[in-house]
């Protein structure tokens, strides 16, 4: 309610100041607005009002400065910035989603919310997606002042088993799943407690990620006799 | 699937282990360039001659001849250490239904590399270890002994023990000549626990006609995205090996109809393996099949173990255990069913399932993937391929783990899981990867043979190109597997050139290496050195048997 409240209070506003502006003013004002939550930018504009470089650039000043118009960061091109009327929201495409601020993938958030989920599942070993959600939703005020969506804990979630941190596993019923029901999915540590992470016999040694392999051979300018890689395994 | 640095390992490998061995008549430069070209032919042939006879991989006496450039005798020496040794298989090919009269007459006998017998040298030592921790010291001895000589027949297993080779062979009995009695009943032992085999035939009769659809080219450029139901050294193999009753028994007869009219070189070399009628006279060897049938049910509990808990291990490892002499093949891919109790008195038999009940083997069974279906039939079998590819993947998202870094990882093992093709964006929003970054680390990826990518143009107000990525794990698995071969003959390499580097350390006398000085330190390394490459070795072992044998 309080949204659309604002919106036409905007407009309003716009339409009030409309008698204010000067005729390139209102071109430009009118080709941003239709643009929507996509925005354009300025060299579009500039194409398509013809409107001379200094002309066109006072213009937007003042646009921004009666606050009609904003900039906002365009994640497929931060140094193309984007200009929207004040009363849209950026779309998806322009600020990279709700991980993005400022067109920077926000790595705190991300990381606060993984490690979240990863305390409260390695605590109770196990944990259904419901427990999961209602945890971070009571923890969210204090631990995220902008709060976090069920969407977002969905996707922490999803990322944390593509990094085979966690699994996605039916309960048994058992043990570590005996709180919760049998053939309840639900999510445990992909490692046990303590156990260190299983490296993969090539990951261990360093032709397994050597990034030369392709030239080695055994009587070659590279070779297991003459790689540096093998000297410095080798230097006890 | 034989790969090109597969092939060189191999070649390696020969050239290694026989070129030490005094007793074999050949020298070792002649041994490996035989084998070089011998099996540089094969592949060349695969490569470029569409010819029946060499796109198979297989050559006559004849032909290695002249393709080696050495004297008949050297060849046929030579050809003999390798069967010997069960590097190689004669074969006769049976006559095809549009062969001459002529051609029918003349009996052609037939050269075929065993490529995965001469892998198995590098796992050795795990079969020597299989054997101690399930049978005894006296059975590890006299397999050391088949292993060290390829064939034994029992009288010189007998010849072997009473030498007091092995060194702590049955020591009370050193003196005097062992009786065969005991050796009999040590290789009883080996037989009943399928171990030990007879040797196979020396020259069976095999079709090498491949119909359109089963025809499948050896070597490097092997069919990739299907498994052909058969190859020629898979039926070679096949045909020659004696059926169950008299595989794994003295007594029970075996005779090899080979037809034998023209007499030829061949039938000397393949007299060496011939059977004769009286016991002692039967030649055996080394099971290489239940070696690693063993070694690939130990790496499906081990699997097990970490990914659950012991006592889903215990689970598996009863259900193996209980069905493995009638398993058909090695790559089983799911456990033979069994019912319930069944199941419940195989894990009561062992030491560590006494203890666990009804309820929690059937926990057990469903943490294995049993389904409902199986439990309302009472028929539980196990999906043991899922946990081999399982192993598999996790190998692989190791090393692109490490060579590429946590992002890649990620986007990696979504690719990987979901086996289909999705594009940068797409992949970089589900992945959390930074939008700029994730286009660099996908074509790094793509680069080195990671991952497989098409370009779609998509035509609209403008015309784009969207880059769209997948793992075809067919192609990557062969890659990986070579790289495999790679490290594993980079590991041998170095470990030979290390002791070649400090060779004299070995001739100082013992007391000298003890006194603390620069040579103790260069000793010491020595010592480090070898720990560390011949236990990476090993483990890159288990690997390649991952990926080749499992
Ligand atoms: S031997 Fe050295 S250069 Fe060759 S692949 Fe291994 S690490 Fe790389």
């Amino acid at each position: 309610m309080s949204i659309l409240q604002g919106k036409r209070k905007r407009q309003d506003l716009a339409s009030a100041l409309s008698a204010s502006m000067t005729n390139e003013e209102r071109v430009i004002y009118n080709i941003i607005r239709g643009k929507k939550e996509m925005g354009i930018w300025q060299g579009d504009i500039k194409r398509e009002t013809n409107i001379p470089d200094s002309m066109l650039k006072k213009s937007i000043k003042l646009l921004i400065s009666k606050t009609l118009i904003k900039e906002v960061v365009n994640i497929q091109n931060k140094s193309k910035k984007v200009l929207m009327a004040m009363e849209f929201e950026p779309s998806k495409e322009i600020t990279g989603g709700e991980w993005y601020t400022e067109g920077r993938l926000d790595t705190g958030l991300i990381d606060a919310l993984s490690d979240v989920c990863l305390k409260l599942i390695t605590r109770k070993k196990v944990a259904t997606r419901d427990a999961i959600l209602e945890w971070t939703r009571t923890l969210g005020s204090e631990v995220f002042p902008g709060g976090v969506s069920s969407g977002q804990v969905e996707q922490i979630l999803k990322v944390l088993v593509m990094e085979n941190k966690i699994q996605e596993v039916n309960s048994t019923g058992f043990g570590d799943f005996s709180s919760v029901p049998a053939g309840e999915v639900c999510f445990r540590l992909a490692k046990k407690v303590g156990t260190n992470v299983k490296v993969g016999a090539m990951a261990s040694i360093p032709c397994g990620v050597c990034p030369r392999i392709t030239f080695c051979t055994p009587n070659g300018i590279i070779s297991p006799t003459t790689c540096q890689y093998y000297q410095k395994w080798l230097d006890f | 699937m034989v790969t090109q640095f597969g092939i060189k390992l191999a070649v390696h490998l020969i050239t290694n282990h026989f070129g030490n061995l005094v007793a074999v008549i050949l020298s070792l430069s002649r041994l490996s360039d035989l084998f070089c070209i011998g099996i540089d032919i094969e592949v060349l042939c695969v490569q470029k001659v569409c010819e029946n006879l060499f796109s198979h991989g297989v050559l006559t006496l004849d032909q290695l001849v002249r393709y080696s450039e050495l004297t008949k005798d050297q060849v046929k020496n030579s050809l003999l250490v390798l069967v010997q040794h069960n590097c190689c298989q004669a074969f006769v090919s049976a006559p095809e239904d549009d062969d001459d009269g002529a051609d029918r007459l003349r009996v052609r006998t037939q050269y075929l590399v065993l490529f995965d017998n001469i892998i198995h040298r590098l796992r050795f030592p795990k079969f020597l270890e299989t054997v101690s921790r399930k049978l005894d010291e006296e059975c590890v001895e006299l397999l050391d002994g088949l292993l060290r000589d390829g064939r034994l027949t029992l009288k010189q297993m007998v010849d072997r023990a009473s030498q007091g080779k092995g060194k702590c062979f049955m020591m009370h009995l050193i003196e005097n000549a062992v009786d065969t009695k005991v050796v009999r009943e040590i290789l009883s032992k080996l037989l009943t626990a399928r171990l030990v085999e007879r040797c196979p035939a020396p020259e069976p009769v095999v079709s090498t006609s491949f119909k359109e659809t089963t025809t499948r080219k050896r070597g490097a450029k092997a069919a990739k995205i299907f498994e052909p139901p058969e190859t020629l050294e898979q039926r070679v193999v096949e045909a020659a090996v004696p059926g169950d009753a008299i595989r794994f028994s003295f007594t029970a007869d075996m005779k090899s109809k080979v037809d034998r009219e023209t007499n030829s070189d061949d039938d000397e070399i393949a007299s060496v393996q011939e059977n004769d009628e009286k016991e002692e006279e039967i030649l055996w060897r080394a099971n290489f099949e239940e070696f690693i049938r063993h070694l690939r049910h130990k790496a499906l509990i081990e699997n097990i173990r970490t990914q659950h808990d012991d006592g889903t291990a215990t689970v598996l490892s009863a259900v193996l255990e209980a069905t493995k002499t009638v398993e058909k093949k090695v790559k089983m891919e799911n456990s033979v069913p069994l019912s319930l109790d069944t199941i419940t008195a195989e894990v009561m038999k062992t030491d560590t399932g006494r203890t666990m009940t009804i309820d929690r083997i059937r926990a057990s069974l469903s943490q294995l993937g049993c389904s409902q279906r199986m439990i309302v039939d009472d028929a539980y079998s196990i999906d043991l391929k899922k946990i081999i590819e399982r192993a598999q993947n996790e190998e692989v998202e190791s090393i692109v783990l490490k060579r590429y870094g946590r992002d890649a990882y990620r986007m990696f093992r979504l690719l990987s899981k979901d086996g289909c093709f999705h594009d940068t964006d797409q992949i970089a929003a589900s992945t959390l990867v930074e939008k700029k970054e994730a286009p660099k680390l996908l074509y790094r990826l793509w680069k080195d043979n990671y991952l497989y990518m098409e370009k779609v143009v998509a035509t609209g107000v403008k015309q784009i190109t969207i880059l769209m990525w997948k793992v075809n794990k067919p192609l990557l698995w062969e890659h990986v597997l070579d790289e495999m071969y790679h490290a594993a003959l980079n590991l041998s390499l170095r470990m030979a050139f290390e002791q070649e580097k400090d060779e004299e350390l070995l001739n100082v006398p013992k007391d000298k290496l003890k006194e603390p000085g620069p040579l103790q330190k260069k000793y010491k390394r020595l010592l480090n050195v070898w720990l560390l490459l011949g236990s990476s070795l090993t483990k890159l072992d288990e690997a390649l048997m991952l990926f080749h044998d499992f």
